[in-house]
Parts: C-alpha cells; structure tokens; sequence
C-alpha cells in the first residue's frame, strides 16, 4: 500500500504577541523588536496508508488541532511540507457557515458548497441527508427556530455525506448525546471499511480505540510515538505519572510525597478502565508533634463541579504518625462515568485550619473499557456517575409494597 | 487526481481552484442577500426605497438648491445614471471590508480559497445594481428621455466599474484583517467618494473650479471615469474627459495590485483574523 499522506519534517511556529497586533500604530511600534516563537507543531513527520485509520492523541495544546489545520490547508506550516494524494474533506466544526436565519433547506446547500459539494452532488445526496438527519418536518424553517439537538444533527448529515478519499475529524463527537455520538462513529466506521483514509483527534481513547489501527502521540509540537493505536495509548497514558507535585509544597508543617493510582495489576497509570478498582496512593511526613487529622480528596470533572469528596478517617479513625504516612482510597469499579478528572489534596485540622488548600496532584481519566460493551453504550453516559448496578428478574413473584 | 502539497510558499490564486468553487460564490451572495432584509416589515421593498429616497436627496441638493445645470437632461435622471455604478462601487467597498472578519469563524474551521468572500460580495452588489438600472429604467420612461446611441459602450463601462469595485473591496478586505482601522477609515472614504465623484453634477463643473495640477488629481479617482462613461453611453452626455484614461489606469492598477497583495496574505489569514 502507498502513502496516501507523507508528512515530512512539518513545522508551525507562531510568533507571540503579532497576533494582537492588528492596528497600523502597533505594526510600527513593533518593527524592531524580536518576538518569542511558539513551536507549535516542531519537526513532526510520519506518513498515513491509504485506507488507514489514524487516531491523533496528547494533551491540550500539544498540536494536534494545528496538524489538522495545517492538512486541511486552513494555515500554511513554516516549514516542512505534507504531499496528500486525494480529495480531503475536513470536519473540524459541525456546521460551519449555518446561518440562523435561514431555513434548514438553504442551510444544506451553503454548507455543502462550503465543504467543497457541487450543487449537482447536493442534490443527489440531497434526500439521504434529510433522511440522516431526521427534520424533515423543519426543512423550511429558519435554523434559529431548531433546537441544537436538531441544528447538530443536520449538519452533521451534511458532513457524513461527502464523498473524498481523506476525512480529517476534530473532537466533533464532543457535541451532541451519545445517541449522536454513535451514529458519527459508526458513520466513521463505515468509511473506513470503503477504503477511507480518517484522521481523527479526541479525547476520548474509548472512540479512538474503536476507530483507529494506528496511533500518533504529540507532545509539545513533537512527534513522540507513532506505532499501534493500543501500544500509542499506552505510552501516553505512562506519560500522566512524571508531572510533578508543584512547589506549593513549601510547608512546614507536612511534606508531600509521591502521590498516584494504580489498577489491580499495580500499575501506575493515569488512564483507567471503568472495569477496574482504582487505588489512589497517598504518601506524606509529618512534621508537627500535633499531626492533622484530616486528608481529603476531591474529585472534580472537567466542568468544574465537584463529583464526590473523601476522607481518609470517613469509614473509622487513622491516626497519621510523626513521620512518613502511606494512604491508600479505593474507589470501587463500575462507578465513575467516562471523562477526566482531577484530584484536589487538602490537609486540615478538623477541616477548620487547612494546612494545605486544594492542592492539585493529578488528572486522571475514566474510559469505557470495550469489555462490557455488549449492551451498555460505548461511550460517556448522562449523569456525574456511571454505576452499573445490580437488577434482577423475580421468577413467578410479583412483590407487593408493604406500606405497614 | 494530482497529488496536494501543502508548504510555506505561497500559492498563486489558482482560476481552476476558484472554478471548482463557484457554487460558493453564488451560495454566499444568495444568503447575503436572504439575510439581508429578513424579519424586516417591508421586505425587498428596502432594495427600492434606499436608492429611490438617494437620488431624492441628491436631486433636491444639487438640482434646486445649487441649481447645477445639466444642459437638456432632467437632474432626476441625470443624477440616478451617476449613482448606478456608484452605489455599486461603494456597496462593494463598505461590505467587503469587513467580510474575511465577519466569516472567521468559517475561515478557521474549513478551507476554501479566502478571495471567494469579498468576491461574493461584489456579485451581491450586482442584484442592487439590477434594481437600481430598474430605477434608472422607470424614471427615463417616466420623463420621457431618450436612450443614447452610445449605449454599445455601456458593458465596457460595466466591466471597467465592476473591477475597480472588486479591486478596492479586495483590497480592504485583505487589509482590515490586520489593520482593523480601515473599519473606521470605510465610512468616511464612501461619504467623502460620494462629493469627489461626479454623481450629481457634470465634472466639468468641478474642473472649473480647479487649477489644473488638481484635476489630475480629481481624475486619480477611478469612478470618475466609470461616471461619466455611463452617462455618456446611456444619456448620451459628454463623452468621458480625456483624463479618463488616467481613471481607467488607476482602475487596472488597483485591481492587479490587490489580487496581488491578497495572495501574499493569503495563507497567512486564519492566522492573523
């Protein structure tokens, strides 16, 4: 097989602050003047198959979205080249040009031509895609009066219409229910099987594992792993333990040690599967005779809001020693739902004085491990927590509610 | 199909690219004009009334109040002939300034060549311009003027207006994506244009008026010419002043100039808007 995208030695640096200079009195001021550079895609090359599915992860700000740009020829690399041998369609927004206040018909077709359709394709494509999209009831209604369940599912009917060799997604399945979700993978899913190359960002493993063969890893602008999409994951996932414990840890009075998760196999990971307990380890040395007796952990999602706090002496009293303290939480399997969470340390009297203050000490992330996807669905499901719980068919009893 | 390769250089505005995307073109100069007057009580009726109640103002101005004479022509069509390839110039030059800002949510996210936007703006301008010649049209019928036989050289004039209007729309739209001060410098050259530009009086009557060093300068004005060709080919005025040509060179100027600096920042736009 041939490479269908040769990406060789891309580079995309910004320079800081030219950005913001947009009026002629700034232009000027700034002409003798050297700004930073932000490398934000350095050096990277690899080459995609035809038909390959590549799925593109690393943490915010790590390039990908700018790789995508730089493919989809939104911006120009400023240096390096990518040779693309195909027609490429990319999805880095669903529904980029609607207009509000035109009808749902019109909206087909100027987002269409946006994408690159001919009038002719749109309107052979044109009954499938109302049907994709389910409103056919609103088709002459102005988009505004939609709601966005409606609005997203329109034009992503749109999009999943096009015909091209090369189909490059961005995090578009973070929009919409899960429903919707699926129905993108699955559109996805499908054009892989018809010999469509995909190249596709998320952050969601769940979704990339599915998807895609290979993985890319960038981290900072560089390529740091390119190689089987499990083996790729992996490898980022490992990457989670080295950040640091800040040095908000000046403190007499405690001092923080190594703080992490493990699964049931001990590892030290930061990427779980819902399937498995998780054992956040705790160390820490006292240094005050007056040792505190409360240390907590806070869960946050990445909306900010808390999902559940504990702790250390919730179930029975533990007393800390003067010394170094090795703490162990458990949270069960089955319970969290897919995502990212991070964890907030606090160390406290009573939970009056703190002695340490929403210290932050890691992220880790929750997927639906493909194991248990038999019924349940693939991905994030509505609601803070995911239990799956016990139910039960009475044979041949029918128990009445004793009001007594 | 032939391979892509994306690098630093800069691409020349490929006319095989821009075909391919002339749907566009149409789609984005069809929704301009549906938005335009949606949820309004009038409706398409603005399209007549705006330049209607212009030529009234215009007319009321020069014609009665200064009295400029216009020889055999009534000043009502005298002054609708000049305003039609005016109010086109400066539709274009006001909505294709702001254009590649208001669609950066669009040039961020999708790829399609940039010069499609303050192009379709241009073709917008057209349906106006349809309603104004319509205008034009009625008001002859009405005061019973008579087509010149020079109309054969109106499409020159068509074409030559339509340039210099893509031309400068081009151009600012390329530069207000770095120098948002043209936002504010647009409005003042449209008001400004509207007196320096023989819409409403003959330029002979402004050329009275001026030593002759400034009326190379007053010609440096590419509408002038394109002015005075339209009544001169439609009303049969008098034909276009021989410093026209300068207007005329000016227009080419104005127009390769900007197709050229839109190339040099083109690749560059999703990143600066």
């Amino acid at each position: 097989m041939s490479a269908i995208i040769e990406i060789q030695n891309l580079s995309k640096h910004y320079s800081l602050g030219s950005a913001s200079k947009s009026t002629l009195r700034e232009v000027l001021s700034s002409l003798n003047r050297n700004n930073d550079v932000f490398k934000a895609l350095d050096d990277v090359s690899f080459n995609v198959e035809r038909g390959q599915s590549v799925g593109i992860i690393g943490s915010n700000g790590a390039g990908k979205s700018t790789l995508l740009k730089v493919l989809s020829k939104i911006t120009k690399p400023t240096s390096g080249r990518a040779i693309i041998d195909g027609r490429v369609t990319s999805l880095l927004e669903v529904g980029t040009g609607f207009h509000p206040e035109l009808t749902g018909r019109e909206n087909i077709f100027l987002n269409g031509s946006i994408l690159g359709m001919s009038k002719q394709e749109i309107r052979l494509k044109f009954d499938a895609i109302v049907a994709f999209s389910g409103v056919e009831k609103f088709l002459d209604t102005p988009v505004k009066h939609y709601s966005s369940g409606m609005y997203v599912r329109l034009a992503f009917a749109v999009a999943a219409h096009l015909d091209s060799e090369i189909l490059i997604v961005d995090e578009v399945l973070a929009v919409g229910d899960a429903e919707f979700q699926k129905k993108c993978l699955g559109m996805m899913k499908n054009s892989e099987q018809s010999g469509r190359t995909v190249l596709f960002v998320s952050h969601s493993f769940a979704a990339i594992r599915q998807l895609c063969t290979k993985g890319v890893w960038l981290d900072q602008g560089q390529l740091k792993y390119e190689g089987e999409i499990n083996k790729c994951i992996d490898a980022y996932s490992k990457s989670f333990k080295s950040t640091k414990i800040a040095d908000s840890n000046e403190n007499d009075e405690v001092e923080i040690g190594d703080i992490f998760a493990i699964n049931s196999k001990k590892q030290s990971l930061k990427s779980f599967s819902n399937s498995e307990e998780i054992v956040v380890i705790v160390n820490l040395k006292i240094n005050s005779k007056d040792a505190p007796d409360t240390v907590q952990l806070r869960f946050v999602d990445s909306s900010g809001q808390v999902v559940f706090l504990s702790n250390h002496s919730d179930r029975k009293a533990i007393l800390l020693k003067q010394d170094w303290n090795c703490l162990t939480m458990t949270i069960p399997a089955y319970l969290l739902n897919e995502g990212i969470y991070s964890l907030y340390m606090g160390i406290g009297y009573h939970t009056l004085r703190w002695v340490v203050r929403e210290l932050k000490v890691f992220d880790l992330e929750i997927h639906f491990s493909p194991m248990n996807l038999d019924f349940a669905s693939l991905s994030r499901r509505p609601g803070v927590f995911a239990p799956m719980l016990e139910w039960t068919r009475e044979e041949d009893v029918k128990i009445e509610a004793d009001y007594d | 199909m032939s391979k892509t390769i994306i690098d630093a250089s800069s691409d020349s505005i490929s006319f095989k690219e821009l075909a391919h995307y002339k749907e566009l073109f149409w789609m984005l100069a069809l929704r301009d004009f549906k938005i335009r007057y949606a949820q309004t009580f009038l409706g398409i009726l603005w399209a007549f009334i705006q330049p209607a109640a212009t030529i009234l103002i215009l007319y009321m101005v020069f014609g009665r109040f200064a009295q400029v004479d216009t020889g055999q022509i009534h000043h009502v069509v005298f002054t609708a002939v000049g305003l039609l390839p005016w109010t086109y110039f400066s539709y274009v030059m006001q909505n294709s300034g702001n254009s590649i800002i208001a669609a950066q949510a669009m040039v961020k996210k999708v790829y399609f060549p940039r010069i499609i936007i303050p192009v379709s703006k241009a073709l917008v301008g057209l349906i106006d311009f349809g309603i104004n010649a319509i205008i034009v049209i009625f008001l002859m019928l009405l005061l019973k003027q008579e087509v010149s036989t020079n109309i054969w050289a109106l499409p020159l004039f068509i074409v030559i207006g339509i340039f210099v209007s893509l031309g400068i729309g081009i151009w600012l739209s390329a530069l207000t994506i770095r120098f948002r001060d043209f936002q504010y410098v647009v409005p003042f050259m449209v008001q400004l244009g509207l007196y320096i530009t023989p819409t409403a009086y003959p330029s002979e009557f402004a050329l009275k008026q001026l030593p002759e060093w400034a009326s190379y300068l007053y010609f440096l004005n590419p509408m002038v010419g394109v002015v005075e060709g339209f009544r001169w080919s439609i009303l049969d005025c008098t034909a276009p002043h021989g410093l026209s040509f300068l207007s005329f060179g000016v227009a080419a100027l104005v127009f390769s100039s900007s197709l050229f600096y839109f190339r040099k920042i083109d690749g560059k736009i999703a990143d600066i808007v």
